[in-house]
């Protein structure tokens, strides 16, 4: 750290610190809830309880959004509170976008439960205007809104982040250490975590402007249906703005695992120039590779597909490796003592890498006309958010209120961890085999022939809930016993 | 006195140009209502305003600025003598001079963010105009309508450019009110 830091571990309290334990009590909660809400669709989808199809969509609406929502809610947290480290970021900044969201939260909630708005997190135009009486033009522009808020919210938090970044760094090209890749000046590089924080919000900002932009266009089409839209304009907005958000929710997490692994390897995670190239390439790729959710769109320019196929390869290399391979570089012979943070922190690592791998096999144009639709794809995303976003952000909030007397595994730690993997491991296997089976995704209903999938994937799902419930009472627990 | 000559200039400009906004929209909009806002930005540059107005200062030129952003204002300037002359009057003097007296005890965030919601304003203006199906201004034709959009969208990726640029270069403008919230300068009682 250089002599301008405010503070340091060393230094005392983290000023940020309250502001981020009660961001992550409750993207703690809501991840629980959510996760309640997925168990009940799949044991639905089992046919183990009778459903309304209606609800379930609603529920799917739900789950969409209040998982990328408290994916997004805890990377931020994570992010602010690392950047305070090296910067001097101001809290009133952070109260205002935890405001924010959490109105544009209450309008969404209300858009599905009050509104019975149904059309999916992703809002694909025009469906917000096509419920088939299912939910009034209200209730979309409610959910509409409520993303707005929320985008509102996250540009106050990038516009602080970006002005002290670019003050302390001499410019965001500073920040990024870009003039030490490209110009070789190796004069005050950033440390990982603020080049993260650079790569971050320079793609998603631009990622929720797009976002903002269609929700804006969506909004008046909802109120005044004779302003038409191209969809196939909106679809590549709304993917744009969708994949980079919620690839960005990852992004901003892993700066735990730059932070907090030196703490138990003594070996502090360097900014490498391979390390700032692969946040390049990041910058560069998670915008350039989200074609890859329009293969299916045949009116789609061909290059497109090109891209979209071969960037969702190359987005493996920084990912892949970079940083998992660093990860185990820095842990292999470092004698580290695995305790629950840790132990969820690298696999929060290694299951987002592991998560990408099923993305790149249906980044294939070929695979993508067999596959999209099916369950593969929910297999893909829930490996690296269920086991890789989602863990990272309960290792964080184990780290907060650990007990520093302990560095060892308890038996009930290590129980949770095991059931927290197993459950998840085996929860994502059956998504992934269902989709290689053809089992269709967004199916309220399944088939018999397709519900032994779904119920076994109940068992897995409800083992991670009770262990998702285990680490929010521990959580909750340890911020009692630290306000003693 | 050199400001003052070049915000007379400025105005003269718009007059100027009244002639030529009946069969425009695109001079109307983004030729004179610039010019007249810059002329009252060139005396607000030189004036004093007390730390307190300028949240009230601040409301009087966004609310303003917001009236003249209805189409049915445009039409009302052109057909109505009284709102002609209010435009002459109220751009400068309500949006112009207001937004920059204030703009130097405005906060670096709240700065970023009226520029991003400036951006945003104008491309959705840009979608509203392009995508209308009908005429918004009775005054002007749809293909008129339509290059009004266009040059919203032109302006907002310009303004983009010139203001994000900078940031990458560490070119960042503070003020006073920034330099008090930098706890940097108070690290020993951070610690």
């Amino acid at each position: 750290m250089s002599a301008t830091d405010v503070y340091s571990a060393e230094s005392g309290p983290n000023p940020q610190e309250a502001l981020v334990k009660f961001t992550m009590l409750l993207g703690g909660v809501v991840f629980l809830l959510m996760m309640v809400f997925g168990l009940i669709m799949r044991v639905a989808q089992g046919d183990l309880i009778s459903l309304d199809p209606e609800m379930f969509y609603l529920l799917l609406t739900a789950h969409g959004a209040g998982m990328v929502g408290s994916a997004a809610l805890s990377g931020a947290a994570i992010l602010w509170f690392f950047s305070a480290r090296h910067l001097n970021l101001r809290s009133s900044i952070y109260i205002a976008f935890l405001g924010l969201f959490l109105a544009g939260v209450v309008l969404i909630l209300g858009s599905i439960f009050i509104g019975g708005y149904g059309g999916a997190w992703t809002f694909l135009f025009p469906l917000p205007a096509m419920s088939g009486g299912l939910w009034e033009a209200w209730a979309g522009v409610m959910f509409c809104v409520g993303y707005l808020l929320i985008g509102v919210g996250f540009l106050l938090y990038y516009l602080e982040l970006g002005l002290k970044i670019a003050s302390r760094y001499n410019g965001l090209l500073g920040g990024l250490g870009w003039r030490y890749l490209f110009a070789n000046n190796s004069t005050d590089v950033p440390p990982p975590t603020i080049v993260a924080a650079s790569s971050v919000l320079v793609f998603n900002t631009i990622g929720i402007v797009f976002g903002a932009a269609v929700l804006a266009a969506s909004i008046v089409n909802l109120l005044l249906p004779s302003f038409e839209v191209d969809p196939l304009l909106a679809k590549n907005a709304i993917y744009f703005f969708g994949h980079v958000f919620i690839n960005a929710t990852i992004y901003m997490a892993v700066t735990a695992v730059y932070e907090i692994l030196p703490d138990y390897t003594g070996r502090p995670w360097k900014s490498t120039k391979l390390f700032i190239g692969a946040w390049a390439a990041v910058v560069i790729f998670v915008q350039a590779v989200y074609f890859h959710h329009l293969l299916q769109d045949v009116n789609m320019p061909a290059w497109t597909m090109a891209v979209g196929q071969v960037v969702s390869y190359a987005s493996g290399v920084p990912l892949i490796g970079v940083t998992v391979f660093s990860l185990a570089v820095y842990i292999k012979g470092s004698g580290l003592k695995w305790d629950l943070p840790i132990s969820l922190l690298t696999l929060g690592v290694v299951g987002w890498g592991l998560g990408s791998i099923p993305a790149m096999v249906d980044g294939m144009v070929s695979v993508n006309k067999l596959m999209h639709n099916t369950q593969w794809v929910p297999g893909h995303f829930h490996t690296y958010l269920l086991l890789g976003e989602v863990a990272m952000a309960f290792g964080f909030a184990a780290w907060l209120v650990r007990d520093k007397a302990v560095t060892t595994l308890s038996s009930l730690d290590r129980l949770v961890f095991r059931a927290y993997v197993f459950g998840g491991a085996g929860f994502v296997l059956v998504f992934l085999w269902s989709g290689a089976s053809s089992i269709p995704r967004r199916w309220a209903v399944h088939y018999e022939q397709w519900q032994l999938q779904s119920q076994l994937a109940s068992g897995f799902a409800l083992i991670v809930v009770l262990a998702t419930l285990v680490l929010v009472v521990r959580y909750v627990a340890g911020l009692a016993r630290r306000s003693q | 006195m050199i400001r003052i000559v070049m915000a007379g200039t400025a105005f003269s400009v718009a007059c100027s140009l009244q002639p030529l906004v009946g069969q425009d929209p695109v001079i109307h909009v983004l030729a004179q209502f610039p010019a007249l806002i810059l002329a009252g930005s060139l005396l607000g540059g030189r004036f004093r305003l007390p730390q307190h107005l300028t949240g009230p200062t601040l409301v009087l030129a966004l609310v303003s600025l917001a009236i003249w952003m209805l189409p049915r204002s445009l039409d009302a300037a052109l057909l109505d003598p009284v709102w002609m002359v209010a435009k002459f009057v109220t751009l400068p003097l309500c949006v112009g001079l207001p937004l920059a007296a204030a703009w130097s005890h405005v906060g670096s965030v709240l700065r970023g963010f009226l520029k991003a919601q400036a951006i945003s304003m104008l491309l959705f203006l840009g979608f509203l105009y392009t995508h209308a199906p009908m005429r918004l201004c009775n005054s002007y034709l749809v293909d008129d309508q339509q290059r009004l959009g266009l040059g919203f969208v032109y302006l907002a990726c310009a303004l983009i450019l010139w203001w994000i640029i900078p940031v990458f270069f560490g070119q960042i403008s503070s003020n006073k009110k920034d330099d008090d919230n930098d706890v940097s300068r108070h690290r020993i009682e951070l610690r």
